[in-house]
Protein backbone atom coordinates (compact mmCIF):
# COMPACT_ATOMS: atom_id res chain seq x y z
CA UNK A 1 0.00 0.00 0.00
CA UNK A 2 1.23 3.46 -0.78
CA UNK A 3 1.14 5.87 2.11
CA UNK A 4 -0.17 9.24 1.10
CA UNK A 5 1.03 12.19 3.13
CA UNK A 6 -1.63 14.21 4.96
CA UNK A 7 0.04 17.22 3.41
CA UNK A 8 -0.29 17.76 -0.33
CA UNK A 9 3.34 17.90 -1.42
CA UNK A 10 2.44 19.94 -4.54
CA UNK A 11 3.06 18.59 -8.07
CA UNK A 12 5.57 21.28 -8.98
CA UNK A 13 7.37 20.94 -5.66
CA UNK A 14 7.79 17.20 -6.23
CA UNK A 15 9.32 17.72 -9.63
CA UNK A 16 11.61 20.40 -8.27
CA UNK A 17 12.90 18.00 -5.64
CA UNK A 18 13.84 15.56 -8.39
CA UNK A 19 15.82 18.36 -10.05
CA UNK A 20 17.51 19.65 -6.89
CA UNK A 21 18.85 16.33 -5.69
CA UNK A 22 22.49 16.94 -6.67
CA UNK A 23 24.33 14.29 -8.69
CA UNK A 24 21.62 11.70 -8.14
CA UNK A 25 19.15 14.08 -9.75
CA UNK A 26 20.73 13.83 -13.20
CA UNK A 27 19.75 10.20 -13.76
CA UNK A 28 16.26 10.70 -12.35
CA UNK A 29 15.63 13.80 -14.42
CA UNK A 30 16.84 12.03 -17.55
CA UNK A 31 14.49 9.11 -16.94
CA UNK A 32 11.64 11.44 -16.15
CA UNK A 33 11.87 13.41 -19.37
CA UNK A 34 12.53 10.26 -21.39
CA UNK A 35 9.30 8.80 -20.04
CA UNK A 36 7.45 11.98 -20.94
CA UNK A 37 8.92 11.93 -24.45
CA UNK A 38 7.81 8.33 -24.99
CA UNK A 39 4.35 9.30 -23.82
CA UNK A 40 4.22 12.23 -26.20
CA UNK A 41 5.34 9.98 -29.06
CA UNK A 42 2.63 7.53 -27.98
CA UNK A 43 5.22 4.78 -27.57
CA UNK A 44 4.18 4.42 -23.94
CA UNK A 45 0.79 4.75 -22.31
CA UNK A 46 0.37 7.84 -20.15
CA UNK A 47 2.04 6.88 -16.89
CA UNK A 48 0.59 9.77 -15.00
CA UNK A 49 -3.05 8.72 -14.88
CA UNK A 50 -3.87 9.11 -11.22
CA UNK A 51 -5.51 6.15 -9.51
CA UNK A 52 -9.27 6.41 -9.88
CA UNK A 53 -10.11 6.76 -6.20
CA UNK A 54 -7.84 9.73 -5.68
CA UNK A 55 -8.71 11.54 -8.91
CA UNK A 56 -11.39 13.74 -7.42
CA UNK A 57 -9.35 14.45 -4.32
CA UNK A 58 -6.67 15.97 -6.49
CA UNK A 59 -8.92 18.56 -8.05
CA UNK A 60 -8.44 21.03 -5.27
CA UNK A 61 -5.21 20.31 -3.45
CA UNK A 62 -5.56 20.99 0.21
CA UNK A 63 -2.35 22.22 1.68
CA UNK A 64 -2.46 21.68 5.34
CA UNK A 65 -0.24 22.95 8.04
CA UNK A 66 1.10 21.00 10.90
CA UNK A 67 -0.62 19.82 13.97
CA UNK B 1 -16.80 9.89 34.94
CA UNK B 2 -14.28 12.72 34.49
CA UNK B 3 -14.82 15.11 31.59
CA UNK B 4 -13.10 14.40 28.28
CA UNK B 5 -9.67 16.00 28.09
CA UNK B 6 -9.65 19.09 25.91
CA UNK B 7 -8.37 18.58 22.38
CA UNK B 8 -5.88 21.30 21.54
CA UNK B 9 -7.63 23.51 18.96
CA UNK B 10 -4.37 23.93 17.03
CA UNK B 11 -3.77 20.22 16.51
CA UNK B 12 -6.18 18.34 14.30
CA UNK B 13 -4.72 18.27 10.81
CA UNK B 14 -2.53 15.24 11.17
CA UNK B 15 -4.89 12.25 11.33
CA UNK B 16 -2.30 10.13 13.12
CA UNK B 17 -1.46 12.36 16.03
CA UNK B 18 -3.46 14.76 18.15
CA UNK B 19 -2.65 16.89 21.16
CA UNK B 20 -4.81 17.11 24.29
CA UNK B 21 -4.60 19.22 27.41
CA UNK B 22 -5.42 17.61 30.69
CA UNK B 23 -4.93 20.28 33.32
CA UNK B 24 -1.21 20.94 33.28
CA UNK B 25 -0.42 17.86 31.27
CA UNK B 26 0.25 18.04 27.53
CA UNK B 27 -0.72 14.70 25.99
CA UNK B 28 -0.60 13.32 22.49
CA UNK B 29 -2.85 10.56 21.21
CA UNK B 30 -1.50 8.38 18.42
CA UNK B 31 -3.37 6.31 15.85
CA UNK B 32 -2.20 2.79 15.01
CA UNK B 33 0.08 4.17 12.34
CA UNK B 34 1.22 6.95 14.65
CA UNK B 35 2.13 4.32 17.21
CA UNK B 36 4.25 2.32 14.80
CA UNK B 37 6.06 5.53 13.80
CA UNK B 38 6.60 6.33 17.49
CA UNK B 39 8.07 2.89 18.13
CA UNK B 40 10.42 3.37 15.24
CA UNK B 41 11.40 6.81 16.58
CA UNK B 42 12.09 5.51 20.07
CA UNK B 43 14.30 2.82 18.57
CA UNK B 44 16.35 5.37 16.61
CA UNK B 45 19.70 6.64 17.80
CA UNK B 46 18.96 10.33 17.24
CA UNK B 47 15.74 10.67 19.24
CA UNK B 48 17.31 10.22 22.68
CA UNK B 49 20.31 12.31 21.74
CA UNK B 50 18.21 15.22 20.45
CA UNK B 51 16.09 15.18 23.60
CA UNK B 52 19.22 15.32 25.75
CA UNK B 53 20.52 18.22 23.72
CA UNK B 54 17.23 20.02 24.28
CA UNK B 55 16.30 20.00 20.60
CA UNK B 56 13.22 17.78 20.88
CA UNK B 57 10.66 18.21 23.64
CA UNK B 58 11.07 15.55 26.37
CA UNK B 59 8.42 12.92 25.68
CA UNK B 60 7.40 9.67 27.30
CA UNK B 61 4.75 7.09 26.64
CA UNK B 62 2.20 6.73 29.41
CA UNK B 63 -0.25 3.92 30.08
CA UNK B 64 -3.37 5.95 30.63
CA UNK B 65 -5.87 5.34 27.83
CA UNK B 66 -8.50 7.47 29.60
CA UNK B 67 -6.24 10.50 29.41
CA UNK B 68 -6.87 11.00 25.71
CA UNK B 69 -10.34 9.46 25.47
CA UNK B 70 -11.98 11.48 22.74
CA UNK B 71 -14.83 10.91 20.38
CA UNK B 72 -13.60 10.35 16.86
CA UNK B 73 -9.99 9.71 17.78
CA UNK B 74 -9.41 6.23 19.13
CA UNK B 75 -5.93 6.35 20.59
CA UNK B 76 -3.62 3.40 20.14
CA UNK B 77 -1.16 5.01 22.52
CA UNK B 78 -0.71 8.15 24.59
CA UNK B 79 2.41 10.26 24.93
CA UNK B 80 3.13 12.92 27.49
CA UNK B 81 5.21 15.97 26.58
CA UNK B 82 7.05 18.38 28.83
CA UNK B 83 5.46 21.84 28.74
CA UNK B 84 7.03 24.78 27.00
CA UNK B 85 6.95 27.89 29.20
CA UNK B 86 5.02 30.13 26.79
CA UNK B 87 3.67 29.39 23.30
CA UNK B 88 4.68 31.78 20.53
CA UNK B 89 4.18 31.89 16.78
CA UNK B 90 6.50 32.58 13.84
CA UNK B 91 4.76 35.89 13.09
CA UNK B 92 5.99 37.05 16.49
CA UNK B 93 9.62 36.06 15.97
CA UNK B 94 12.43 38.22 14.70
CA UNK B 95 14.38 37.09 11.65
CA UNK B 96 17.03 35.04 13.46
CA UNK B 97 14.46 33.12 15.49
CA UNK B 98 12.72 31.98 12.31
CA UNK B 99 16.11 31.19 10.81
CA UNK B 100 17.23 29.15 13.84
CA UNK B 101 13.90 27.32 13.87
CA UNK B 102 14.45 26.48 10.18
CA UNK B 103 17.93 25.16 10.90
CA UNK B 104 16.61 23.00 13.74
CA UNK B 105 13.91 21.61 11.43
CA UNK B 106 16.54 20.74 8.79
CA UNK B 107 18.94 19.24 11.34
CA UNK B 108 16.23 16.93 12.66
CA UNK B 109 15.15 16.03 9.15
CA UNK B 110 18.68 15.04 8.23
CA UNK B 111 19.11 12.97 11.37
CA UNK B 112 15.81 11.24 10.65
CA UNK B 113 16.73 10.52 7.01
CA UNK B 114 19.95 8.84 8.11
CA UNK B 115 17.78 6.26 9.87
CA UNK B 116 15.16 5.94 7.14
CA UNK B 117 12.68 8.22 8.81
CA UNK B 118 11.40 11.62 7.75
CA UNK B 119 9.48 14.63 9.04
CA UNK B 120 6.10 14.50 7.35
CA UNK B 121 5.69 18.29 7.47
CA UNK B 122 7.84 21.39 7.91
CA UNK B 123 5.98 23.95 9.95
CA UNK B 124 7.52 26.59 12.20
CA UNK B 125 4.47 26.15 14.45
CA UNK B 126 6.15 22.87 15.43
CA UNK B 127 9.01 24.79 17.00
CA UNK B 128 8.69 26.50 20.37
CA UNK B 129 11.18 28.19 22.68
CA UNK B 130 12.84 28.01 26.04
CA UNK B 131 14.05 31.59 25.98
CA UNK B 132 16.53 31.66 23.11
CA UNK B 133 16.65 27.87 22.70
CA UNK B 134 14.38 26.41 20.03
CA UNK B 135 12.76 23.07 20.73
CA UNK B 136 10.86 20.85 18.32
CA UNK B 137 7.52 19.86 19.82
CA UNK B 138 5.71 17.78 17.22
CA UNK B 139 7.00 14.30 17.90
CA UNK B 140 4.12 13.00 15.77
CA UNK B 141 5.80 14.49 12.69
CA UNK B 142 8.41 11.74 12.54
CA UNK B 143 7.39 8.86 10.35
CA UNK B 144 8.85 5.95 8.47
CA UNK B 145 10.33 7.15 5.18
CA UNK B 146 7.95 5.96 2.48
CA UNK B 147 9.90 4.23 -0.28
CA UNK B 148 10.46 6.33 -3.40
CA UNK B 149 8.48 9.28 -2.07
CA UNK B 150 9.73 12.85 -2.10
CA UNK B 151 9.70 15.02 1.01
CA UNK B 152 6.06 16.04 1.44
CA UNK B 153 7.04 18.99 3.62
CA UNK B 154 9.36 20.69 1.11
CA UNK B 155 6.73 23.07 -0.22
CA UNK B 156 5.64 23.94 3.30
CA UNK B 157 9.25 24.57 4.24
CA UNK B 158 9.51 27.07 1.39
CA UNK B 159 6.21 28.79 2.22
CA UNK B 160 6.70 29.11 5.97
CA UNK B 161 10.47 29.25 6.45
CA UNK B 162 12.51 29.92 3.35
CA UNK B 163 10.39 32.47 1.50
CA UNK B 164 9.77 34.65 4.57
CA UNK B 165 13.49 34.58 5.38
CA UNK B 166 14.55 35.40 1.83
CA UNK B 167 12.01 38.22 1.51
CA UNK B 168 13.38 39.78 4.68
CA UNK B 169 17.04 39.19 3.89
CA UNK B 170 16.95 40.13 0.20
CA UNK B 171 14.10 42.61 -0.12
CA UNK B 172 13.78 44.05 3.44
CA UNK B 173 10.16 42.92 3.47
CA UNK B 174 9.00 42.23 7.05
CA UNK B 175 7.58 38.72 7.02
CA UNK B 176 5.63 38.90 10.30
CA UNK B 177 2.57 40.70 8.99
CA UNK B 178 2.42 38.38 5.97
CA UNK B 179 2.64 35.23 8.09
CA UNK B 180 0.07 36.67 10.44
CA UNK B 181 -2.25 37.17 7.51
CA UNK B 182 -1.67 33.70 6.06
CA UNK B 183 -1.01 30.68 8.22
CA UNK B 184 -0.12 28.79 5.03
CA UNK B 185 2.76 31.17 4.48
CA UNK B 186 4.13 32.75 1.32
CA UNK B 187 3.63 30.68 -1.82
CA UNK B 188 6.36 30.36 -4.46
CA UNK B 189 4.45 32.53 -6.95
CA UNK B 190 3.90 35.21 -4.31
CA UNK B 191 7.56 35.23 -3.32
CA UNK B 192 8.46 35.41 -7.00
CA UNK B 193 6.32 38.52 -7.41
CA UNK B 194 8.74 40.30 -5.08
CA UNK B 195 11.99 38.45 -5.72
CA UNK B 196 12.37 39.42 -9.38
CA UNK B 197 15.01 41.16 -11.46
CA UNK B 198 18.32 41.52 -9.62
CA UNK B 199 16.95 39.40 -6.73
CA UNK B 200 16.89 36.40 -9.08
CA UNK B 201 20.66 36.18 -8.78
CA UNK B 202 20.63 35.94 -4.97
CA UNK B 203 21.36 32.52 -3.47
CA UNK B 204 18.39 30.18 -3.60
CA UNK B 205 16.00 32.42 -5.53
CA UNK B 206 16.41 30.84 -8.95
CA UNK B 207 15.78 27.29 -7.75
CA UNK B 208 13.45 27.55 -4.76
CA UNK B 209 11.44 30.57 -5.91
CA UNK B 210 11.63 31.18 -9.67
CA UNK B 211 11.76 27.57 -10.85
CA UNK B 212 9.42 26.47 -8.08
CA UNK B 213 6.78 29.01 -9.09
CA UNK B 214 7.15 28.09 -12.75
CA UNK B 215 6.88 24.35 -12.17
CA UNK B 216 3.92 24.84 -9.91
CA UNK B 217 2.13 26.78 -12.62
CA UNK B 218 3.00 24.27 -15.33
CA UNK B 219 2.72 20.98 -13.47
CA UNK B 220 -0.28 21.71 -11.28
CA UNK B 221 -2.46 19.05 -12.87
CA UNK B 222 0.09 16.29 -13.33
CA UNK B 223 0.63 13.36 -11.02
CA UNK B 224 4.34 13.99 -10.71
CA UNK B 225 4.44 11.84 -7.60
CA UNK B 226 3.91 8.69 -9.62
CA UNK B 227 6.24 9.95 -12.32
CA UNK B 228 9.24 10.58 -10.08
CA UNK B 229 8.64 7.33 -8.27
CA UNK B 230 8.78 5.42 -11.54
CA UNK B 231 11.92 7.28 -12.51
CA UNK B 232 13.57 5.96 -9.36
CA UNK B 233 13.26 8.77 -6.81
CA UNK B 234 15.21 7.88 -3.67
CA UNK B 235 16.35 9.16 -0.32
CA UNK B 236 19.66 10.57 -1.58
CA UNK B 237 17.79 13.24 -3.51
CA UNK B 238 16.04 14.48 -0.38
CA UNK B 239 19.33 14.42 1.50
CA UNK B 240 21.06 16.45 -1.21
CA UNK B 241 18.22 18.99 -1.24
CA UNK B 242 18.20 19.28 2.55
CA UNK B 243 21.98 19.75 2.63
CA UNK B 244 21.61 22.59 0.11
CA UNK B 245 18.87 24.15 2.17
CA UNK B 246 20.99 23.98 5.32
CA UNK B 247 23.79 25.81 3.55
CA UNK B 248 21.41 28.38 2.10
CA UNK B 249 19.50 29.13 5.30
CA UNK B 250 22.74 29.22 7.31
CA UNK B 251 23.98 32.06 5.12
CA UNK B 252 20.82 34.14 5.18
CA UNK B 253 21.33 37.24 7.27
CA UNK B 254 19.35 40.28 8.30
CA UNK B 255 19.80 42.83 11.03
CA UNK B 256 23.54 42.42 11.64
CA UNK B 257 24.17 46.13 11.17
CA UNK B 258 21.13 47.19 13.14
CA UNK B 259 22.39 46.45 16.63
CA UNK B 260 21.96 50.05 17.77
CA UNK B 261 18.64 50.26 19.61
CA UNK B 262 16.18 52.00 17.43
CA UNK B 263 14.71 53.93 20.32
CA UNK B 264 17.38 54.95 22.77
CA UNK B 265 15.83 58.35 23.27
CA UNK B 266 13.41 57.13 25.93
CA UNK B 267 16.29 56.47 28.25
CA UNK B 268 18.65 59.21 27.16
CA UNK B 269 17.57 61.77 29.73
CA UNK B 270 17.96 59.52 32.75
CA UNK B 271 21.22 60.09 34.54
CA UNK B 272 23.08 57.15 36.05
CA UNK B 273 21.72 57.67 39.54
CA UNK B 274 18.12 57.81 38.37
CA UNK B 275 18.56 54.84 36.12
CA UNK B 276 19.79 52.97 39.15
CA UNK B 277 16.71 54.02 41.14
CA UNK B 278 14.48 52.81 38.31
CA UNK B 279 16.34 49.50 38.22
CA UNK B 280 15.95 49.15 41.98
CA UNK B 281 12.23 49.91 41.83
CA UNK B 282 11.71 47.18 39.24
CA UNK B 283 13.94 44.73 41.07
CA UNK B 284 12.17 45.28 44.41
CA UNK B 285 8.74 44.79 42.89
CA UNK B 286 9.82 41.61 41.11
CA UNK B 287 11.30 40.27 44.33
CA UNK B 288 8.15 40.99 46.32
CA UNK B 289 5.74 39.59 43.70
CA UNK B 290 7.91 36.57 42.84
CA UNK B 291 6.06 36.11 39.55
CA UNK B 292 5.81 32.84 37.68
CA UNK B 293 5.31 34.72 34.43
CA UNK B 294 6.36 38.30 33.74
CA UNK B 295 5.52 40.30 30.64
CA UNK B 296 7.85 43.13 29.74
CA UNK B 297 5.81 45.26 27.34
CA UNK B 298 7.95 47.63 25.29
CA UNK B 299 11.05 45.69 26.26
CA UNK B 300 13.54 47.60 24.09
CA UNK B 301 17.06 46.23 24.74
CA UNK B 302 15.78 43.92 27.47
CA UNK B 303 17.35 45.77 30.41
CA UNK B 304 14.26 45.28 32.59
CA UNK B 305 13.51 41.82 31.24
CA UNK B 306 16.88 40.77 32.57
CA UNK B 307 16.20 42.35 35.95
CA UNK B 308 12.77 40.69 36.05
CA UNK B 309 14.28 37.34 35.12
CA UNK B 310 16.27 37.36 38.37
CA UNK B 311 13.01 36.79 40.25
CA UNK B 312 10.60 35.41 37.62
CA UNK B 313 9.92 31.92 36.43
CA UNK B 314 9.85 33.17 32.85
CA UNK B 315 9.82 36.51 31.07
CA UNK B 316 8.09 37.33 27.78
CA UNK B 317 9.70 40.46 26.31
CA UNK B 318 7.53 42.18 23.72
CA UNK B 319 8.50 45.08 21.50
CA UNK B 320 7.09 46.41 18.25
CA UNK B 321 10.44 47.16 16.65
CA UNK B 322 11.78 44.22 14.65
CA UNK B 323 15.41 45.35 14.61
CA UNK B 324 15.38 45.86 18.38
CA UNK B 325 13.95 42.42 19.09
CA UNK B 326 16.39 40.88 16.60
CA UNK B 327 19.30 42.43 18.51
CA UNK B 328 17.85 41.27 21.85
CA UNK B 329 17.46 37.72 20.57
CA UNK B 330 21.05 37.66 19.34
CA UNK B 331 22.28 38.82 22.75
CA UNK B 332 20.16 36.25 24.57
CA UNK B 333 21.29 33.49 22.21
CA UNK B 334 24.91 34.47 22.77
CA UNK B 335 24.33 34.24 26.53
CA UNK B 336 22.37 30.95 26.11
CA UNK B 337 19.56 32.57 28.04
CA UNK B 338 16.54 30.30 28.55
CA UNK B 339 14.44 32.58 30.75
CA UNK B 340 13.56 35.44 28.40
CA UNK B 341 11.44 34.99 25.26
CA UNK B 342 11.76 37.98 22.90
CA UNK B 343 8.77 38.64 20.65
CA UNK B 344 7.96 41.22 17.95
CA UNK B 345 4.50 42.65 18.36
CA UNK B 346 2.84 46.01 18.00
CA UNK B 347 0.87 46.26 21.22
CA UNK B 348 -1.69 48.48 19.55
CA UNK B 349 -2.25 45.72 16.97
CA UNK B 350 -1.69 42.47 18.82
CA UNK B 351 -1.63 38.90 17.55
CA UNK B 352 -5.21 37.95 16.81
CA UNK B 353 -6.97 34.62 17.16
CA UNK B 354 -6.23 32.80 13.91
CA UNK B 355 -7.02 29.70 11.90
CA UNK B 356 -10.04 27.44 11.83
CA UNK B 357 -12.80 29.05 13.88
CA UNK B 358 -10.25 31.49 15.19
CA UNK B 359 -9.09 28.87 17.63
CA UNK B 360 -5.91 27.36 16.20
CA UNK B 361 -3.59 30.17 17.18
CA UNK B 362 -4.43 32.16 20.26
CA UNK B 363 -4.09 35.76 21.34
CA UNK B 364 -1.27 36.59 23.70
CA UNK B 365 -3.34 36.51 26.88
CA UNK B 366 -4.90 33.18 25.93
CA UNK B 367 -1.48 31.58 26.16
CA UNK B 368 -0.73 32.41 29.77
CA UNK B 369 -1.59 35.22 32.17
CA UNK B 370 1.23 37.31 33.60
CA UNK B 371 1.67 37.68 37.36
CA UNK B 372 3.70 40.81 36.74
CA UNK B 373 3.58 43.29 33.87
CA UNK B 374 6.29 45.85 33.20
CA UNK B 375 5.10 48.88 31.21
CA UNK B 376 8.12 51.10 31.14
CA UNK B 377 8.28 53.96 28.65
CA UNK B 378 5.23 52.52 26.94
CA UNK B 379 2.06 54.35 27.91
CA UNK B 380 2.84 57.53 25.94
CA UNK B 381 3.54 55.48 22.81
CA UNK B 382 0.19 53.72 23.08
CA UNK B 383 -1.78 56.69 24.22
CA UNK B 384 -0.32 59.48 22.08
CA UNK B 385 1.34 57.82 19.09
CA UNK B 386 -1.29 55.08 18.65
CA UNK B 387 -4.26 57.10 19.99
CA UNK B 388 -5.44 54.41 22.42
CA UNK B 389 -7.22 56.27 25.24
CA UNK B 390 -5.45 56.06 28.62
CA UNK B 391 -8.50 54.39 30.18
CA UNK B 392 -8.45 51.70 27.48
CA UNK B 393 -4.76 50.98 28.07
CA UNK B 394 -5.38 50.61 31.80
CA UNK B 395 -8.54 48.54 31.28
CA UNK B 396 -6.55 46.05 29.24
CA UNK B 397 -3.74 45.86 31.79
CA UNK B 398 -6.25 45.40 34.61
CA UNK B 399 -7.98 42.59 32.69
CA UNK B 400 -4.73 40.60 32.75
CA UNK B 401 -4.94 40.29 36.51
CA UNK B 402 -1.29 40.84 37.45
CA UNK B 403 0.67 43.45 39.34
CA UNK B 404 1.94 46.28 37.12
CA UNK B 405 5.01 48.42 37.20
CA UNK B 406 4.02 51.34 35.03
CA UNK B 407 5.82 54.50 34.04
CA UNK B 408 4.05 57.73 33.17
CA UNK B 409 5.92 60.41 31.24
CA UNK B 410 4.40 63.89 31.66
CA UNK B 411 3.75 66.43 28.92
CA UNK B 412 7.10 68.14 29.49
CA UNK B 413 9.05 64.96 28.90
CA UNK B 414 11.18 65.24 25.74
CA UNK B 415 9.77 62.08 24.16
CA UNK B 416 6.19 63.10 24.94
CA UNK B 417 6.83 66.59 23.57
CA UNK B 418 8.10 65.06 20.37
CA UNK B 419 5.07 62.80 20.04
CA UNK B 420 2.66 65.66 20.80
CA UNK B 421 4.40 68.00 18.35
CA UNK B 422 3.16 65.80 15.52
CA UNK B 423 -0.45 66.31 16.63
CA UNK B 424 -2.65 69.39 16.57
CA UNK B 425 -2.19 71.75 19.52
CA UNK B 426 -5.22 70.66 21.54
CA UNK B 427 -4.71 66.93 21.05
CA UNK B 428 -4.82 64.57 24.06
CA UNK B 429 -6.01 67.11 26.66
CA UNK B 430 -6.58 64.24 29.12
CA UNK B 431 -2.96 63.16 28.96
CA UNK B 432 -1.92 64.47 32.38
CA UNK B 433 -0.40 62.98 35.50
CA UNK B 434 -3.56 63.71 37.49
CA UNK B 435 -5.95 61.97 35.13
CA UNK B 436 -3.53 59.06 34.70
CA UNK B 437 -3.15 58.57 38.42
CA UNK B 438 -6.89 58.79 38.95
CA UNK B 439 -7.58 56.24 36.21
CA UNK B 440 -4.87 53.95 37.58
CA UNK B 441 -6.28 54.23 41.11
CA UNK B 442 -9.76 53.27 39.89
CA UNK B 443 -8.50 49.99 38.50
CA UNK B 444 -5.57 49.11 40.73
CA UNK B 445 -4.41 49.61 44.25
CA UNK B 446 -1.40 51.92 43.98
CA UNK B 447 1.24 50.42 46.26
CA UNK B 448 3.93 53.06 45.76
CA UNK B 449 5.08 55.77 43.42
CA UNK B 450 8.47 57.24 42.66
CA UNK B 451 9.19 60.43 40.71
CA UNK B 452 12.04 60.14 38.25
CA UNK B 453 13.84 62.24 35.65
CA UNK B 454 13.53 65.40 37.75
CA UNK B 455 9.81 64.87 38.12
CA UNK B 456 9.13 64.49 34.39
CA UNK B 457 8.35 60.81 34.83
CA UNK B 458 6.68 58.81 37.57
CA UNK B 459 6.97 55.13 38.32
CA UNK B 460 4.12 53.20 39.95
CA UNK B 461 3.69 49.77 41.44
CA UNK B 462 0.03 48.87 41.32
CA UNK B 463 -1.77 45.68 42.30
CA UNK B 464 -5.04 44.42 40.92
CA UNK B 465 -8.11 45.24 42.99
Amino acid sequence: MTLLAYLDPGSGSILLQALLGGAAAIAITGKLWWARLLTILRIRKDPVDPPAESASARDEPERSRAS
Amino acid sequence: MPPEPAADPGSFRDPDSRVFRDGDRILRALSDRGLSDWERLVGSSFFGRMQEEGKIVPTERIEDPEATRHEGFPAAATLRHARVPFVSYPYEWPFSMLRDAALLQLELLRAALAEDMILKDASPFNVQWHGSRPVFIDVGSFELLPDGEPWAGYRQFCCLFLNPLMLQAYAELPFQSWLRGSLEGIEPAEARAVLRGRHTLRAGVLAHVALHARLERREGERDTRTEVKKAGFRKELIEANVARLQKLVGKLDWGSEKTAWSDYSDRAHYDAEELERKDRFVRETCASVGPGLTWDLGSNDGRYSRIAAEHSGYVVAVDGDHATVEALYRDLREARDERILPLVMDLADQSPARGWRGAERGRLEERGRPDLILCLALVHHLSIAANVPLAEVLDWLASLGGTVVIEFAGRDDEMVKRLLSRKRDDAHPDYTLESFEQALGQRFEIVRREPLASGLRTLYEARPR
